[in-house]
């Protein structure tokens, strides 16, 4: 009787423990209770937002299902395989996206060993319940993904030449669709399992993170392409080369063989894919093995080895002229931006985004502005997202209003840096390639819109970065469409008809500089002396919380 | 000499301290006991300036810290109960952070930093980032963050949790040497051993009221050990009947 109870009692500590590793992938360990209460009603907004996305997806398609109903077998037939592409290849960049997102909860960490390694939790058991969660949280991921695709399936699957096999297409579309999802997790993983094993001490340990963001810019950058992939039906049904080394393909190849077809070409296809899936599979589960049997001295190897903090040091002594209070905050915000790979990804995910819309800008012009609105987005939500929000009682002691402005000048600077230094690195290609030197006047009106965007960006700012609490979700979704669709509107007519007008024309451009630096000027002036007149702010307020009045005082 | 002067605080319709009255005076750890939820971290918060008081005022040297909040902070070391730190910085890391919020000159804090973490046995983490830290450790790096502003007044609150036997007998060692240079501590603890050896003066607080001041010297005289007057004024249960009810609970299968 009693080892029924015992493994009673270890299944609910490891019941229990899923259930918690799985909570953790929502919140990331940062956000208070309210916080974490208010994320939990914006996800379950998004699966919300993944239908609709479905249907509106399926909507936008059904004009070019409506031509190609008449249209030949063969004309079909491509539409078809590019679409399916498509199908699976969207599941693969949001499975993708989200995995590196979550890239901090694929293994068990230093924190999981501290926490749980003095209570009576079997590693096995640790370990078994990190998979579960993880299983629960991409099975889930998979299955809205999936659903909300459904209905373009279905109005892909219909055509009066085609096979009438709806049901097994389906069948067929979600098995080949879980594997791709399954490959991309799986991949995702590998990469931040060995970038961990191999790089995650010493001096190095910073490079996993960094790894992190940069694929997920990456991905985020290739959010366009993952849309253009419907025009790819005619080059997939003529085996173009280059489709190889595209792992949607590789799973809708999957899809034909399973569908009966014997075509060399998407035999090919389905085998390099059924590889894919065991190399990285196996990676994993090596990954875990290694993790497994050497956790204590992996976890503590952190400790022993010099690291990132030499460097840092080193550092110090750069910007002499700078006040302690300036120091401060500027070396503590670029030291989480360093160290911190979930406000690494916010930045580089959002700022990646940025990247893809403007490369898809038709006009050069506007391509700068485009990074910069988005730019800004990326570098504010970027720097309201706490790091360990009950630490920031140092930043509360030692609010100081003389120190205040100080404080938000470093900042200050932080923002100007992405919202000017990010468009220019694209203008000064884009501008100086089309018109060459006499671009130069663009450019700086590029330069000057960005100084002046940066006072939008901190509007309203009373923050130290990353240490007031958080509430997500806090405002109207139409709201903030709304008013950050005119922000954008504005800024880029704006930007790009000044800059148009500078570009060639030295005195005006002189002119418009001029009153754009006079007038950043001002702004950076008003906003300085607003900071230091300005209590900070260390918890989040609902965007209509009543103002307090003390009375009392 | 710190003054509490009628501090009283309450969290909507919960009193939590009730014009509570005390000094500090140079060269004096004074020590602060009470029971959990007496209002001892409430004091703490309302003296290091983090928790606005509902009424009263604090004073040190005749200077009220409402009229410069800045200026007094400035005097104040603080070592909280829970070692809230940025744990993701490395000790070096963390107390330049805290050097330069408190507005110390750069080249003084590249001397200091170095200074506190060999002195309190951190030298050889200095790579590691505090999160690899234990808790005794991060006790450290508050102690040292504490210290660094050279302090007038440090206020500590239960600061020897988490630390081991040698590192407790230094920080004894440290606060006898911090108030012989006419210096104050005000030292909120649960622990009766460490106010019975350190303080010279001690403040029992219950339910948000001071219920008793003592000078040790004179406790050390009497009959009464610090413990019994503690359960006498904080009118304690007696403990043997619950203890047994425990083991009972316990016991049960």
């Amino acid at each position: 009787m009693k080892p029924k109870i015992a493994i009673l009692v270890r299944d609910r500590a490891g019941w229990r423990l899923t259930q918690h590793f799985f909570r953790a992938l929502f919140d990331f360990g940062l956000l208070t209770q309210a916080g974490a209460d208010s994320l939990t009603h914006l996800l379950l907004g998004s699966v919300g937002g993944f239908v609709s996305a479905g249907l509106l997806i399926t909507y936008l398609y059904l004009g070019k299902y409506a031509l190609l109903w008449g249209a030949p077998a063969e004309v079909h037939r491509r539409a078809v395989l590019g679409d399916d592409l498509m199908l699976v290849g969207l599941p693969m960049l949001v499975v993708a996206l989200v995995t590196v997102i979550i890239g901090e909860s694929l293994f068990p960490d230093e924190r999981d060993f501290r926490v749980l390694g003095p209570l009576p939790v079997r590693k096995s058991t640790l370990f078994g319940a990190k998979l579960a969660a993880l299983a629960m949280f991409t099975g889930l991921l998979v299955a809205v993904i999936h659903a909300s695709l459904f209905p373009l399936l279905l109005l892909t699957s219909i055509h009066p030449n085609g096979q009438p096999a709806v049901l097994s297409r389906l069948v067929v579309w979600l098995l080949t669709g879980a594997s791709a999802s399954l490959w991309v997790l799986l991949a995702v993983a590998a990469l931040v399992g060995v970038s961990t094993l191999t790089l995650a001490h010493g001096r190095w340990r910073e490079l996993p993170g960094l790894l992190r963001s940069a694929v997920l810019g990456m991905l985020v950058v290739a959010v366009p392409f993952v849309l253009r992939l419907p025009d790819s039906g005619g080059a997939f049904a003529e085996q173009a080369d280059w489709l190889m080394f595209l792992p949607p393909a590789w799973f809708v190849g999957l899809q034909q063989v399973l569908r009966g077809s014997r075509d060399p070409w998407f035999v090919q296809l389905a085998g390099v894919g059924l590889a894919a899936l065991a190399a990285a599979g196996l990676l994993v589960a090596a990954t875990y093995a290694v993790l497994f049997r050497r956790f204590e001295y992996l976890m503590l190897r952190s400790s022993r080895a010099p690291g990132a903090g030499s460097r840092t040091d080193a550092a110090h002594g750069r910007d002499e002229q700078a006040t302690p209070a300036f120091r401060g905050v500027f070396h503590f915000t670029l030291l989480t931006l360093r160290r911190s790979q979930l406000h690494q990804g916010v930045l580089a995910g959002i700022m990646a985004c940025g990247l893809a819309i403007a490369m898809r800008s038709t006009a050069a012009m506007a391509a700068p502005f485009t990074l910069m609105f988005i730019s800004g987005l990326a570098v504010r939500a970027t720097l309201v997202l706490p790091m360990e929000h009950r630490a920031n009682w140092i930043f509360r002691m030692t609010e100081d209003g003389n120190a205040r402005a100080e404080q938000q000048r470093a900042v200050d600077r932080l923002v100007t840096w992405c919202v000017v230094g990010a468009p220019l690195a694209l203008a000064l290609p884009t501008l100086w390639g089309g018109t060459g030197p006499r671009s130069l006047g663009a450019v700086a009106i590029v330069a000057l819109t960005g100084f002046i965007f940066v006072h939008v960006v901190l509007a309203d700012w009373r923050r130290i970065p990353f240490t007031s609490s958080y509430l997500p979700g806090k405002r109207f979704a139409a709201h903030s469409l709304v008013v950050g669709g005119a922000c954008y509107l504005l800024l880029t007519w704006a930007g790009s008809y000044l800059a148009a007008a500078a570009a060639g024309n030295l005195r005006r451009a002189l002119a418009i500089a001029l009153a754009m630096a006079s007038l950043g000027w001002l702004l950076r002036r008003r906003r300085l002396a607003a900071w230091s007149l300005t209590p900070l702010m260390f918890e989040d307020e609902l965007a209509d919380q009543p103002t307090l009045v003390q009375l009392r005082q | 000499m710190l003054e509490a002067r009628g501090l009283t605080k309450w969290y909507g319709g919960f009193l939590a301290l009730d014009r509570a009255d005390f000094q500090v005076r140079r060269g004096e750890i004074l020590g602060y006991l009470g029971p959990n939820g007496s209002g001892k971290s409430t004091t703490v918060s309302i003296v290091v300036g983090l928790v606005e008081p509902s009424a009263g005022s604090i004073w040190l040297d005749g200077q009220r810290a409402a009229d410069d909040p800045v200026a007094y902070k400035r005097r104040i070391g603080y070592v909280p109960e829970e070692p809230h730190l940025y744990t993701h910085l490395t000790a070096t890391e963390y107390l330049m952070l805290v050097g330069r919020l408190r507005g110390l000159p750069e080249r003084l804090l590249v001397e200091k930093v170095p200074t506190f973490l060999r002195l309190l046995q951190l030298w050889d983490s200095r790579y590691a980032t505090i999160a690899a830290y234990s808790k005794g450790m991060r006790q450290r790096v508050l102690l040292a963050a504490a210290l660094l502003p050279n302090p007038d007044l440090l206020v500590l609150d239960e600061p020897f949790s988490g630390l081991d036997v040698t590192a407790g007998l230094l920080f004894r060692a440290l606060l006898r040497e911090f108030v012989g240079e006419e210096r104050m501590v005000l030292f909120s603890t649960h622990r009766f051993d460490v106010v019975e050896q350190l303080c010279s003066r001690v403040l029992i607080l219950s339910r948000g009221h001071i219920v008793a001041e003592h000078e040790m010297a004179a406790l050390r005289a009497g009959t009464s050990s610090l413990e019994d007057v503690f359960v006498q004024v904080t009118q304690q249960d007696d403990f043997a009947p619950i203890a047994r009810q425990i083991l009972d609970a316990m016991r049960q299968t």
